[in-house]
């Protein structure tokens, strides 16, 4: 057998392969080799096998290592030094459409930036708590806020997934006296004990495990602590709550801003029953639950049915008047718990969370972001592209010079991401004068530092990339692709038909954009506008609300009796909550033989509340106050009569279930206690006495409602003085309907805002771009103009057949918006039971006339320019 | 003429080059200096003298044929310059020179 059949040990020759410098590689192969199969001859196979390992163990020295520069040469490098200057030579030779290429860019890019800290700012709340995947919040039934006391305690002993539970309330504002001084402290709660399992809480101060053990504690959080004590140690210290003389257990750090439970200071509960032992019917805590790790929470909703049949049945059924927990079941009453996931309260479930998260904002704003950053981007691959003209000799001499396509193409990708670069340098600097701005419209607290964090930074330099090579793709294809004889004869490639398409396409899709952008902007304020002029059914303007009236105790009456002397106040009345406000609903049932149940919203209300808001009566009476039956009186609206169905409703009954019931002595016209997204709905008025109790006792009277005539801001004052003289620790506060009735729709505005905002960065992104490549395109057509002009042509029809072609552009945009804008506006309407009609053709037509006059704005002036100059120097010019 | 810089076995190296002549590579060295010096010398010892050799400008390579008992490889062929030439001829010069002022002492030692 020939030794050439032989061979080495495969590994070995792998590992030389692997470590060896190519150029030395064959020559140590070829003698080691050679030595190899001379030794097969003299010594046999194994000694050779072994002895050519250890060769090349021993060339394993620095001299044949392979190097960097093996890896990456260094021509290369120096390559991209080249791609560098020219990029900033050819920036810097053509600096106009440098400028509007970059402060595009730059626009779309700080626009992004913004969304993109928004966007991840909403996406992270509650995420920093330890564990808070396994947090749940127990809602009532599906998606109610308040559950019972005893619910969190019984879950705990029954259900071995609990690991822990927190109860809470709030938030509070209470009074805090230190050293006589009064402060009015917001964003307060109360919380158990095992709170800081729960949520990750910082202590400064104090021991987390004893923090809220026993009653009058207080946690207050840094910012609150050093406002009291002024950089003292608080631990310890005494302070007056509500008149409760407090002790401060501990001292947090502030909660981030990112979570939903953004408390200021916490309460210890008392030691007292309806906290450590509870009961299943009133509903006043908020219960966080946190399961054990791998427990889900289908595994304890799944026994909530046994839990709730055991525990809250016989309770209920005592309230609804049935004679067991099946009857109640059989009678469709329906009674659950669901287990929410802490991290999903601020998107998903604001109401719960009390904030004002929205995770459809979130998806508004991204789609935002993209539309902006989709049109910034068509302008940079346009005027690249529109430009590449004037680079094709260079692209011609670098192919005949030996350029590779791929390098081409890495050379313009170098130009794209530089403009990016530049550009993302310049967006920063417009992100952080817009931020101020930007916080109105998102309703957040941004600063500085969080734009200038390195999370953000990372972000705007991996939006740069992204940006850099989508839109510095397809120029660097196109570029890339000529042929280098016609480049070098100086033949046009970029005036194929299918380029010039494109270009003509992803204008039109800029323009359908705006086109969108803007028509949903005027559709929002005018639905806006429609809502604030529609007719509540009351006068809101002459309507004033003093709130924490419940707080003036036994000094409401010489209150009121003071305020009924100004003489710009007409009437009076006490009310437990008020329209605009949010009005709970109340269960009632017909007293029929088949009695119907109905949550009615209901208020609580003195005798004049009618004549106070100014509501018109079409049936029966008035309340009287001198009657002392008339509490289990009751004045509803029309809605509740259409409900109720009655031919005849006056006289008629209803009853709560628990033995008392009402009889209904009057009804209203319909008027709207809420925004007006929702339509009217059944409504009761129940009496309370001119102290504000109810009938069963309880405190109601928590604001006045007054009836204003004349001067307010005179009224407003002398209330205000009334106010102080009555109780001086209480804070006045007011409002007027018509401005609580406005506020509903904050939202609504900021997204009118939103929209006004992005259109007029659309545009004028639009706009940049269309001017630039409407000054490309006149400079290419400079001598046919020319030429037309010398035959005859005028300037105006010159100019009108420039225009025309651009015209068409914002025509076509149209067409594509005009559908979509119509079906999105409708989706966005539904949510409101009044609404304007989207079939007005002025909404659609007035939009696109807006854009097509803006882009004859920016084309006209270069049109007429090059229309109106001398024809002999285009001519003349080579 | 300036200093020679050139190591104990650089030189051996060079000096077989110089011998060999036409047929001076990689194993063809080794073997040689395994024969007239019964050293026992690694393939890489070989290699990196002479890479050296060639930066300093001793040697001259240039690549060979390839043939099957290479397994298909190439060889690198080196023959000696001008300068490996003279930086022998000095060194040898240099040796000579420190030979001949040996006192005679050592002689009558041999011969005792």
């Amino acid at each position: 057998m020939s030794p050439f059949d032989q061979e080495p040990p495969r590994w070995s020759l792998k590992f030389l392969k692997l470590y060896c410098k190519p150029r030395a590689l064959e020559i140590i192969e070829g003698d080691a080799y050679e030595l190899f199969y001379k030794r097969i001859q003299e010594e046999g196979l194994k000694p050779a096998r072994r002895k050519f390992s250890w060769d090349v163990l021993r060339f394993f020295r620095l001299r044949y290592i392979k190097g960097l520069e093996d890896y990456n040469s260094l021509n290369n490098i120096a390559m991209f030094k080249n791609y560098f200057k020219i990029s900033v030579r050819s920036l810097l030779k053509q600096r106009f459409y440098s400028f509007i290429n970059i402060s595009g860019l730059a626009l779309g890019l700080a626009a992004c930036l913004l969304i993109l800290l928004y966007v991840s700012h909403e996406l992270s709340y509650d995420k920093y708590h330890k564990d808070g995947d396994r947090v749940y919040y127990v809602a009532n039934g599906t998606s109610g806020a308040w559950t019972p006391a005893r619910l969190g305690i019984q879950m705990k002993s029954d259900f071995p997934e609990v690991e822990e539970i927190a109860r809470i309330q709030g938030p509070f504002s209470q009074t805090f006296r230190v050293d006589n001084q009064v402060f009015k402290e917001p964003r307060g709660y109360n919380a158990d004990s095992a709170f800081h399992h729960l949520f990750t809480v910082d202590f400064l101060e104090g021991n987390p495990a004893e923090a809220l053990t026993d009653p009058n504690s207080v946690v207050l959080t840094q910012t609150l602590a050093d406002k009291l004590f002024g950089f003292e140690s608080a631990l310890g210290k005494i302070i007056e709550i509500d008149g409760l003389d407090v002790q401060v257990t501990g001292v947090v750090a502030d909660p981030p801003k990112n979570t939903h439970f953004r408390y200021s200071y916490i309460n210890s509960y008392p030691n007292e029953s309806w906290v450590t032992i509870g009961n299943w019917t009133g509903n006043n805590f908020f219960t966080y639950v946190k399961l054990s790790p791998g427990a889900t929470p289908d595994q304890v909703q799944s026994k909530f049915p046994e839990f709730i049949r055991e525990y809250v049945g016989p309770e209920l059924i005592k309230y609804s008047g049935h004679s067991s927990f099946d009857e109640f079941l059989d009678a469709g009453g329906k009674k659950t718990f669901s287990l929410i996931p802490m991290q999903e309260l601020h998107l998903h479930y604001p109401h719960l969370a009390k904030s004002n998260g929205s995770i459809d904002n979130v998806y508004i704003f991204s789609l935002v972001a993209l539309f902006i950053l989709i049109i910034a981007c068509i302008n940079f691959m346009n005027l690249s592209t529109a430009r590449s003209a004037m680079r094709s000799k260079e692209v011609g001499m670098r192919k005949v010079l030996g350029s590779m396509r791929g390098q081409l193409i890495s050379q313009f990708m170098v130009e794209s991401i530089l403009v990016c670069l530049l550009a993302s340098i310049l967006a920063l600097g417009i992100a952080s004068l817009s931020l101020s701005g930007f916080n109105q419209l998102a309703n957040r607290e941004f600063t500085y530092n969080d734009l200038f964090e390195a999370t953000t930074l990372a972000k705007l330099f991996g939006l740069m990339l992204i940006v850099g090579l989508l839109a510095g793709a397809y120029p660097a294809l196109v570029l890339s692709s000529f042929k280098p004889i016609k480049a070098l004869k100086g033949e046009s490639q970029t005036g194929s038909k299918g380029n010039a398409v494109l270009r003509k396409g992803l204008v039109s899709f800029q323009f359908a954009i705006s086109i969108f952008l803007i028509v949903s902007t005027v559709v929002v304020y005018n639905q806006l506008s429609f809502i604030n002029q529609q007719n509540l059914g009351f006068e809101p303007e002459q309507v004033l609300v003093i709130k924490n009236a419940d707080k003036l105790a036994e000094r409401r009456e010489s209150f009121k009796n003071q305020i009924e002397r100004i003489p710009s106040i007409e009437s009076i009345a006490l009310t437990n909550t008020y329209v605009s406000a949010g009005v709970s609903d109340w269960g009632y049932q017909t007293m029929d033989d088949n009695p119907r149940s109905y949550s009615f919203r209901n208020m609580f209300a003195t005798a004049d509340y009618i004549k106070t808001m100014g509501l018109e009566l079409v049936e029966g009476r008035d309340f009287n106050k001198d009657l002392s039956s008339e509490t289990s009186n009751i004045i509803i609206n029309e809605k509740a009569k259409e409900w109720l169905g009655y031919d005849e409703v006056l006289g008629a009954k209803l009853s709560r279930g628990d033995g008392e019931d009402y009889t209904i002595i009057g009804v209203v016209k319909d008027f709207n206690i809420t925004t007006l997204k929702r339509g009217i709905e059944p409504f009761i008025i129940r009496l309370i006495n001119e102290s504000g109790m109810t009938e069963d006792g309880w405190t109601a009277g928590n604001y006045f409602t007054l009836k204003v005539s004349g001067n307010y801001q005179e009224t407003v004052s002398q209330i205000q003085d009334a106010w102080i003289a009555s109780v001086a620790n209480e804070p006045f506060e007011y409002v007027f309907l018509d401005e609580s009735f406005s506020s509903l729709y904050e939202e609504e505005q900021r997204f009118g805002k939103l929209f006004t905002a992005s259109s007029g960065l659309a545009i004028v992104i639009a706009c940049l771009g269309l001017f630039a490549l409407a000054a490309y395109t006149l400079q290419k057509r400079y001598k046919e103009i020319a030429v037309r002009k010398v035959l005859g042509a005028s300037v105006k029809s010159l100019t009108f057949m420039v225009v025309k072609s651009f015209t068409i552009l914002v025509l076509i945009g149209a067409v594509v918006a005009i559908p979509v804008g119509y079906l999105t506006m409708q989706t966005w309407l539904s949510d409101f039971a009044y609404q304007i009609s989207l079939n007005n053709p002025l909404l659609w037509i007035l939009p696109v006339v807006g854009v097509a006059a803006i882009a004859w704005l920016t084309v006209g002036y270069q049109s007429i320019r090059t229309a109106t100059s001398n024809p002999i120097k285009a001519l003349r010019s080579e | 003429m300036g200093r020679v810089q050139i190591g104990e076995f650089e030189e051996l190296v060079l000096l077989v080059v110089a011998i060999l002549h036409d047929n001076a590579y990689g194993i063809s060295v080794m073997e040689e200096i395994e024969n007239q010096t019964d050293r026992k010398i690694n393939i890489s010892a070989v290699h990196s003298a002479l890479d050296r050799l060639e930066t300093k400008g001793f040697v001259r390579s240039e690549v060979g044929g390839a043939t099957a008992e290479r397994g298909g490889r190439r060889k690198r062929f080196f023959k000696i310059t001008m300068a490996g030439q003279s930086a022998l001829d000095a060194v040898r010069e240099q040796r000579n020179k420190l030979h001949d002022q040996i006192p005679n002492l050592g002689l009558k030692y041999v011969s005792i």
